[in-house]
């Protein structure tokens, strides 16, 4: 289990929602494929979208231009 | 489903009719007819607004096995939905809380605005992809259940075809006119609940008459007798009863809760206590009012939420507890005979009951609305098979 891996859990396993949008951004910005990218910035959306988190707005327009959103 | 109950005793002037038969009382079959035909085809109480006072606020609530959220949208207005996601029907919200931005269902994610619009599918095209032909966002937002504010309860119509509110209620509406005005909840302090083992219509039947304060609740006679009340009835929508002497409660210093403004002179010694069908028991005064929503729960089983409001957001802590306190003793003081009255409904042969057509016209006038939306109910249900 790499590091990452290890502090989404954590923060999972806290329900700590505002740490997983930065996690799940940073899953996103590592990933190895556009659909793994889509996947892990989804759930940054997803999670920014439940907390009124501002960072949704950016992780939107990302995943609109991607085509993965509307 | 059990035979049909007769009504047509029910349906007598109150000199001649009776009560409703047993079975309205005690048969599961006629409880879930009464739930069809005298709470989702109405305009049933179902919370107050009180109980979300903030924009994204939302409290689950179940009403009649039906799970049902109540919530204030970010845009302010409260709104009453089914508790459900559109994608496997899963429960959205399971305890009270703020919504910061939406509502995300716990098993898929899919995400609701506060205004129950759907706004988010996720990985609903395959992983990473939220968006497929099929799946319409617009069309899938959260099932809204027709609600109303008036006096700061939330009235619902599940069956969404009744007559507008402001035509259902006109007649309860005009007569409290002078109050169409701000009600300000009292707080923690001035709410409380009542569990009673009875079935809910024996609650109404109870507050909607005078006959039985001066036996019940002695404690009115000093200043509030029997012969200072008057019966209420409007048939087909509330009945109760007021009363033309109505004493305000002081503290040590004689201070009193500030009136309701300009309500005019007819109100300073009146007050008035209104049944309004099916569920909702209000009551008014010149310097407080209050709701109380009966919330079936089964045949012989209610919770009575109760809720006190004044003229002005802050009034007094101690005159405030004072009153709660002098309320809860006489609603307590009724929870025997409502309970004494559905065991009584055990009592095979019981005709249902004779009115004292002097004293009973506000039960009596209740029992016939009662008769005539089941009759409608039944009438339409069987034109439909």
């Amino acid at each position: 289990m790499n590091d990452l891996e290890a502090r989404l859990l954590a923060a999972h396993a806290r329900g700590d929602t505002r740490a997983l949008v930065g996690l799940y951004t940073e899953a996103g910005e590592h990933a190895n494929s556009a659909v793994a990218q889509g996947f892990y910035l989804t759930h940054a959306y997803v999670y920014a979208l439940e907390l009124g988190d501002v960072r949704a707005t950016g992780l939107h327009a990302r995943l609109v231009a991607m085509g993965r959103e509307t | 489903m059990s035979r049909n109950t007769d009504l047509s005793a029910v349906r007598q002037p109150v000199t001649t009719a009776l009560g409703l038969p047993n079975a309205h009382y005690t048969d599961p079959a006629v409880f879930a007819e009464e739930r069809e035909a005298l709470l989702f085809r109405q305009w049933a109480g179902l919370a107050v607004a009180a109980d979300v006072p903030d924009p994204g606020d939302a409290k689950p609530l179940t009403f009649l096995g039906m799970p049902l959220l109540l919530l204030r949208g970010k845009d302010g207005t409260v709104r009453v939905f089914q508790n459900i996601c559109r994608h496997r029907g899963m429960i959205l919200v399971e305890e009270p809380r703020k919504i910061e931005g939406a509502i995300r269902c716990p098993y898929h994610s899919w995400c609701y605005s506060t205004e129950g619009r759907l706004v988010s599918t996720p990985h609903v095209g395959g992983p990473g992809q939220n968006t497929h032909d099929a799946i319409q966002r617009d069309a899938l937002g959260l099932v809204e259940v027709r609600s109303q504010v008036w006096r700061d309860v939330v009235w619902i119509n599940m069956s969404g075809d009744a007559p507008d509110f402001d035509v259902a209620m006109a007649g309860a509406i005009d007569r409290w006119r002078e109050f169409d005005l701000p009600l300000y909840h009292g707080g923690a302090d001035s709410r409380f609940t009542l569990e009673v083992q009875t079935n809910w219509k024996l609650a109404v039947e109870n507050y909607c008459e005078s006959y039985h304060l001066p036996w019940v609740h002695p404690g009115l006679n000093s200043y509030s007798r029997l012969e200072d009340h008057y019966n209420i009835e409007q048939p087909g929508a509330f009945s109760g009863q007021g009363t033309l002497v109505y004493r305000q409660l002081t503290d040590d210093n004689g201070t009193t809760f500030p009136d309701f403004p300009d309500v005019g002179e007819k109100w300073n010694e009146q007050a008035e206590y209104l049944a309004v069908y099916p569920n909702v028991l209000l009551g008014t005064h010149r310097d407080h009012a209050f709701a109380i929503i009966l919330e079936p729960q089964g045949m012989d089983r209610t919770v009575e939420h109760i809720h006190l409001y004044y003229s002005v957001p802050d009034t007094d802590p101690a005159l405030r507890a004072r009153n709660t306190a002098q309320w809860k003793v006489v609603f307590e003081e009724d929870v025997f005979v409502v309970e004494g009255m559905q065991r009584g409904r055990h009592a095979s042969g019981f005709d249902g009951g004779k009115f004292s057509p002097a004293m009973d016209g506000p039960t009596h006038c209740f029992h016939d609305w009662v008769a005539i939306q089941v009759e409608g109910y039944r009438m339409q249900a069987q034109a439909a098979e």
